[in-house]
């Protein structure tokens, strides 16, 4: 029996869910207007519930009163009774697959934003402002408690109205139940405040008043951090205190544990660890708490491959897993698992892309998977095609590239796939020489194996030729040919002339990095910050300049933190707002000329080696090259790959010498991975 | 009164006592065997037993079912007509003829049998078997002669005396083979000892129906199985002196073909020479692969273990039946087999590789791997499928066996389950009530752990009220089926194949044509196919899905086992290759991409062939694929 402990059921009160792999609440960002899950939603969890999970906690901070916004994030509202019948159709879907599905509750207290919708007065137990949304708030007064108890109520009514399997309330990432509890934010005198039993009083009568309005045999779930790590804040003993109580209630049907608090930049950076953290660096707190409480125990963060998640199950540190960027990476995580093809999974890297893009507001979308979310376009099972046969040509074996061949050849055309250099994976194998970066490769592992166990025939090594292109007589030509370092974009900057080096040179070792290095961050993504993290870690003295109004400005949230981290660490000097205008030599000196974007004041710095980042300038030699010869003249009909429907020119005579092509990813133009991919995938899966 | 005819007379009537001599000696090595029920009116089945039985199998290979039929008719009605004319003393001209024209047709047959012989497949043994044309062909030409020359009734001359010396000294050399040749266990034995063996065969059901199950051990009579020859049934002992040493049991062994120490010939003939006592240095056939010969010995009372048989070659069988279902003699060689591995298991406990950590995990926990049986439903939990309870009536229980606790089967069955639940059957788990059926255990020789396992079952189906069982394992099928009977249970037990073929055929399930075109073989289970006989439904449904099933050389009731049979994976006796490697290449030639099974032993040891192959999928895999088509 493999799995025995991963892929055995478990029953939370009266709900028997068949292993133990859980979508963990988290916020999806995809809700219709008004807060409801509309068919994006409810594709999204249905694709997961095929794929094998056992239990899906979706609507991560729904919130269940009107003054805890969530029209700004998309979030579920579970504070109407229009959201019972989507809810009931989510439910409908995942029940037909045989997984359970259950929602987060909760009201947010001073962690949102005011300045939407209804502008409301955001409340928090003592008024203290929360830093990383700029939650302003007032303090709460008992009449709200009594109100927003009720809410919780009523919304848990809902819930149970809708047929879902369970609610899990919220006391994590510091929500208003555990505003109350953290001595940080509740600095209150009355009854809800003082004593630890006072600070428990409000999400005791929450939990009361849930279990009142959905009777005994609905499933229960109080979700908690397991240490805040602010010195004023929750920590571990006395958490486990907290658990201990929240389980002696014999309100709840199982605690499911996080670690971290979660109202500052760097604490939010842990809560999702990315891939610099270690895996499951907080598994100890679950476990910490799974000794104390007679409850089941869920824990997520990290826990990203079948083998990790059956150790800490078969360790009995907790009862359930929470995989949940794993399954956003690849949604039938679990049946393949369970089919024994471990090998087809594509694993969650920790890249983040997914949760840095809910930080700014936009629909979680997953780095190495364009299907994610896209279920009503995007397929995650390529279907062979019942059209003719192609022959594809792709060039170019970095994420596009990759994703192309592999899209095209399940299709079950033939395909040839030319790489330059001895490895695929592109850009990306210089992204993951950064440090703590190294698991970027991971994307790539999964691409390089998919494509060797599907047949795509790889020429590796091999620079195509338009002349070998044309060679392979193909139908259709797909140029994924990346970019180029763009550090030569200004003549100034000295690359030419040897005053400057790219940020490629370093990254691939082509360069030797010297001792006192000034890099020049021209576009804020993870790559200067990365290979200013390179230069210092190999011990050179390292000043980081953008224009940009912070460093590494376009890394998300749970990201630059990281490399904040690591900077700051190591003295790198960080410079904002400033423009380099151009690098001169002075003795065996590089003086870099900065200009303050602001002020127009220049300075110079005088360094042993300028390095530039500056994004990429796209590969389109070949292209101009084959264009004239191609029967699509390499256009693209937008309008109908935006529609996600089958180019047209796919259904032109491709016999003889014609052939079509297109182009994906940075060859076009500076995009990012899942840029890449979504261009493959939506162009590929009609060939 | 002419002397050639008196001669003759002697030498019939000498034979006949030599013959008898003989025969009583080689009567009393089968009476070493233990005592068995004695059938004597088995004894007048024997022509129908002969003529349809046996010949359905020695048919199979018409060019030596011909050469028999001439040689052994001939001779059958020469040797009558030569005790008539001469034995009797009637000395009839026109007998004689008769002796004349039956010999010419052995003579003929002796002719096809020297053909076979110049160039034989290396299945048959040489040594004394080689002499059989010329000696044969001497007594059919003695015969041919004695008739022509008596028949002309030719005044006496010189030349008829030349002739009539040719003739006796013809016939004697015949008569050594035929009538001394049985009774010092040369290869003519087999004629008196195969008819008898018809007649009173150990598994005498098989002749009005296909039996294969195995028999139950007395074990409160103290009954651990065969340690030494003389353990076996008197009529197992004979049926060992009834073969023919062809081969073909060699030709369709799967352990023979991958090399391992079991070459099933070997074994009968290491039985025989138990019994007589002495080595196995006259044997002139193939070896058990990897072992000597002329180092074996044995005697009536001495142990067949491991003086005389290996161990290795008893642990290399696969249970699979293909030496039993090529046998022109009937001889029951997986019954032998199983008889020796009781006694190792049952008295000496000594089982090689997992074989001992599975029969603990089976009499400890009545699961193979020593799983919770709380974890037998695990694979359903999602499906919303009842798990039987006393009192509740259904129409059909599902009995999943052993492979619930994995994977690989559990899609199987889960694909089984949606193609019943489309088809509306009222149907339910025996799920976490269910032990394992002791099918592994029985064919490892541990008949106690089976016989346990068996009435734990039994008790807790006769608690439940079911119609029909269906099962996706054909082990389990045959534990239900054929081998809980004898222990009192008695139910209607189907095959998923049967099932869902059966729904096919009543348009509960209506099958869609498969899109994927891919060639499909299918590969017969061993336990479905020779064991109970199914080798149509799996056939059907492909059919019904559009499919034009690739057949592999060897299918159907012929196909060769996986190698997953008779706990083998357990005991893991190492050869030159594997048993599923060999079955996959069997499937390579038919240019198949899939190869469709039936039973999750056969898709484990398939699937377990590494590098590229064929994909594995059961039919009721593909069934509930073709329901989304």
């Amino acid at each position: 029996m493999r799995y025995p402990h991963l892929l055995s059921p478990i029953t939370l009160n009266q709900v028997t869910i068949r292993n133990r792999v859980v979508s963990t609440a988290h916020a999806e960002v995809y809700a219709e207007p008004g807060g409801l899950p509309g068919d994006r939603y409810i594709r999204y969890y249905e694709e997961k519930a095929r794929g094998g999970l056992g239990l899906a906690i979706c609507g991560g901070s729904s919130p269940v009163s009107i003054d805890s916004p969530q029209g700004w994030w998309k979030s579920v509202n579970l504070s109407t009774d229009a959201v019972i019948d989507p809810l009931a159709r989510l439910a409908e879907t995942m029940h037909r697959h045989g997984a359970k599905i259950m929602i987060q509750a909760t009201h947010m207290g001073r962690r949102s934003s005011y300045h939407c919708e209804h502008w409301p007065h955001l409340m928090t137990p003592s008024g203290i402002r929360e830093p990383v949304h700029r939650g302003n708030a007032k303090i709460i007064e008992i009449e709200e408690i009594r109100r927003i108890v009720g809410d919780f109520a009523r919304a848990a009514k809902r819930v149970q109205a809708a047929g879902l399997d369970g609610i899990e309330i919220s006391a994590a990432h510091q929500h208003l139940i555990d505003q109350f509890w953290s001595p940080r934010t509740n600095h209150r005198s009355d009854e809800f405040g003082g004593s630890l039993e006072n600070r428990m009083r409000f999400g005791i009568e929450v939990l009361t008043a849930v279990r009142e309005a959905v009777g005994a045999d609905f499933c229960v779930g109080l979700r908690m951090c397991g240490d805040e790590f602010h010195e004023d804040g929750l920590d571990h003993e006395t958490l486990k205190q907290i658990a201990q109580a929240m389980s002696e209630t014999q309100l709840i049907d199982y605690l499911s544990v996080i670690g971290s608090g979660a109202d500052t930049h760097n604490t939010l950076a842990n809560c999702m660890p990315p891939m610099a953290l270690p895996p499951e660096p907080f598994v100890h707190l679950a476990a910490g708490i799974k000794s104390v409480v007679t409850i089941p125990v869920m824990h997520a963060q990290s826990i990203r491959d079948a083998g990790q998640a059956e150790r800490i199950l078969a360790g009995g540190m907790v009862d359930l897993v929470g995989m949940t960027r794993a399954q956003i990476a690849d949604p039938h995580m679990v049946e393949k698992i369970r089919d024994g093809r471990e090998d087809e999974i594509k694993q969650c890297v920790g890249a983040n892309y997914c949760i840095d893009r809910q930080y700014n507001g936009h629909d979680v979308l997953c780095i190495s998977n364009a299907a994610t979310s896209r279920e009503a376009t995007m397929p995650h099972v390529i279907a062979r095609s019942t059209g003719p046969i192609r022959k594809v040509v792709v060039v170019g074996g970095g994420p596009g590239g990759l994703e192309a061949a592999r899209v095209a050849r399940a299709r079950g055309h033939a395909v040839v796939l030319f790489e330059k250099s001895e490895a695929v994976g592109g850009q990306i194998n210089l992204a993951a020489r950064a440090p703590q970066r190294e698991q970027m490769a991971g994307i790539v592992r999964w691409f390089d194996m998919e494509t060797k166990r599907l047949g795509v025939d790889r020429r590796m090594g091999t620079e195509a030729t338009a002349a070998m292109i044309l060679g392979e007589q193909p139908d259709i030509v797909v140029l994924a040919t990346g970019g180029a370092s763009h550090s030569g974009d200004v003549a100034g900057w000295g690359v030419a002339d040897g005053l400057a080096v790219s940020s490629w040179d370093i990254l691939s070792g082509r360069v030797e990095p010297a001792r006192n290095v000034l890099v020049y961050d021209a576009v804020s993504t993870h790559a200067g910050a990365g290979v200013a993290d390179y230069l210092a870690t190999r011990g050179g003295t390292v000043e980081i300049v953008t224009p940009d109004v912070k460093i590494a400005d376009d890394v998300g949230g749970t990201t630059f933190p990281i490399f904040y981290r690591r900077l700051y660490a190591m003295d790198v000097v960080m410079t904002p707002n400033h423009w380099l205008d151009r690098v001169y030599a002075e003795g065996d000196k590089k003086i870099a000329v900065l200009r303050n974007e602001y002020t127009e004041a220049l300075e110079e710095r005088a360094v042993d080696q300028v390095v530039i980042e500056n994004g990429i300038l796209p590969n389109d030699a070949l292209y101009w090259a084959l264009k004239e010869g191609s029967l699509n003249r390499g256009q693209v009909d937008v309008a109908r790959l935006f529609a996600a429907e089958p180019q047209p020119a796919l259904a032109e005579d491709l016999s003889g010498d014609r052939y079509l092509l297109y182009r994906v990813g940075d060859c076009i133009s500076q995009h990012n991975i899942h840029g890449a991919i979504y261009d493959a995938l939506r162009l590929c899966k009609d060939f | 009164m002419f002397p050639l005819a008196g001669a003759v007379t002697i030498l019939f009537w000498l034979a006949v006592l030599v013959l008898i001599v003989g025969l009583w000696r080689r009567a009393r090595l089968w009476r070493k065997g233990r005592k068995a029920r004695m059938n004597w009116l088995g004894l007048l089945a024997i022509p129908k037993r002969y003529f349809v039985d046996l010949h359905h199998v020695v048919a199979r290979d018409p060019y030596i079912a011909r050469t028999h039929m001439a040689v052994a008719g001939g001779a059958i009605a020469a040797l009558g007509l030569v005790g008539i004319n001469y034995g009797l003393l009637l000395y009839s001209p026109g007998l004689d003829w008769g002796i004349a024209i039956a010999a010419l047709i052995m003579l003929s047959g002796s002719a096809f049998v020297w053909l076979r012989r110049r160039n034989p497949p290396a299945r048959l043994s040489r040594g004394a078997w080689s002499r059989m044309p010329y000696s044969l062909a001497a007594f059919a030409l003695g015969l041919v002669l004695l008739g022509v020359i008596s028949g002309m009734s030719l005044p006496v001359s010189g030349l008829v005396a030349g002739f009539a010396a040719l003739i006796l000294l013809l016939l004697l050399a015949g008569t050594a083979e035929l009538a001394l040749g049985i009774g010092t266990g040369g290869p003519m034995k087999h004629a008196v000892a195969g008819l008898l063996h018809l007649g009173f065969h150990p598994r005498p059901e098989r002749f009005t129906h296909p039996s294969t199950g195995l028999k139950l051990l007395d074990l409160q009579e103290g009954d651990f199985g065969v340690e030494k020859p003389a353990d076996f049934h008197w009529n197992q002992l004979l049926s060992f002196d009834a073969c023919v040493q062809c081969g073909k049991c060699e030709a369709a062994c799967p352990a023979f073909a991958a090399g391992q120490p079991l070459n099933p010939k070997k074994l009968i003939q290491d039985l025989v020479v138990g019994m007589a006592g002495g080595s196995d240095a006259a044997y002139a056939g193939s070896r058990s692969p990897g072992l000597p010969i002329g180092k074996h010995f044995g005697a009536p009372n001495a142990a067949i273990l491991p003086g005389l048989v290996a161990p290795e070659t008893l642990w290399s069988c696969t249970t699979c039946r293909a030496c039993v279902q090529e046998c022109p003699m009937l001889i029951e060689h997986v019954d032998a087999i199983v008889d020796l591995r009781r006694f190792e298991t049952l008295a000496h406990g000594d089982i090689p590789g997992k074989g001992p950590e599975t029969l603990a995990n089976l009499r400890e926990t009545g699961t193979v791997g020593g799983f919770p049986h709380a974890a037998r439903a695990h694979w359903a939990v999602d499906l919303d499928v009842r798990q039987a309870q006393p009192g509740e009536a259904i129409d059909i229980l599902l009995v999943a066996g052993e492979g619930v606790f994995d994977m690989r089967y559990q899609r199987t069955l889960r694909a089984l389950v949606k193609s019943l639940k489309a088809a509306k059957v009222d149907f339910a788990l025996l799920g976490t009530l269910e032990r394992d059926t002791g099918d592994t255990a029985r064919r490892l020789g541990d008949e106690a752990t089976f016989q346990t396992l068996a009435k734990a079952n039994i008790a807790t189906l006769d608690g439940l009220d079911f119609k029909r069982i269906v099962t996706a394992d054909p082990h389990v099928l045959n534990s239900l089926r054929n081998e809980y009977p004898a222990l009192g249970g008695r139910y209607a037990v189907l095959h998923h194949t049967t099932l869902l073929a059966e729904l096919t055929r009543s348009g509960a399930l209506t099958l869609g044509a498969r899109d994927d075109t891919r060639p499909i073989t299918y590969h017969d289970p061993c336990y479905l196919g020779r064991y109970n006989g199914e080798i149509d439904a799996p056939r059907a449904l492909l059919a019904g899905m559009g499919v034009a099933v690739r057949e592999m050389e060897r299918s159907g009731l012929r196909g060769r086992c996986c190698g997953g049979g008779g706990g083998a994976p357990l005991t893991d006796i190492p050869g030159k290759r594997r048993i599923p490697d060999i079955r996959v290449d069997d499937a390579r030639e038919t240019g198949a991409a899939i190869i469709a099974v039936a039973c999750p032993n056969c898709t484990a040891m398939l699937e377990g062939v590494v590098g590229e192959r064929p994909e594995i999928l059961d039919i009721a895999e593909l069934v509930a694929a073709s329901l989304e088509a």
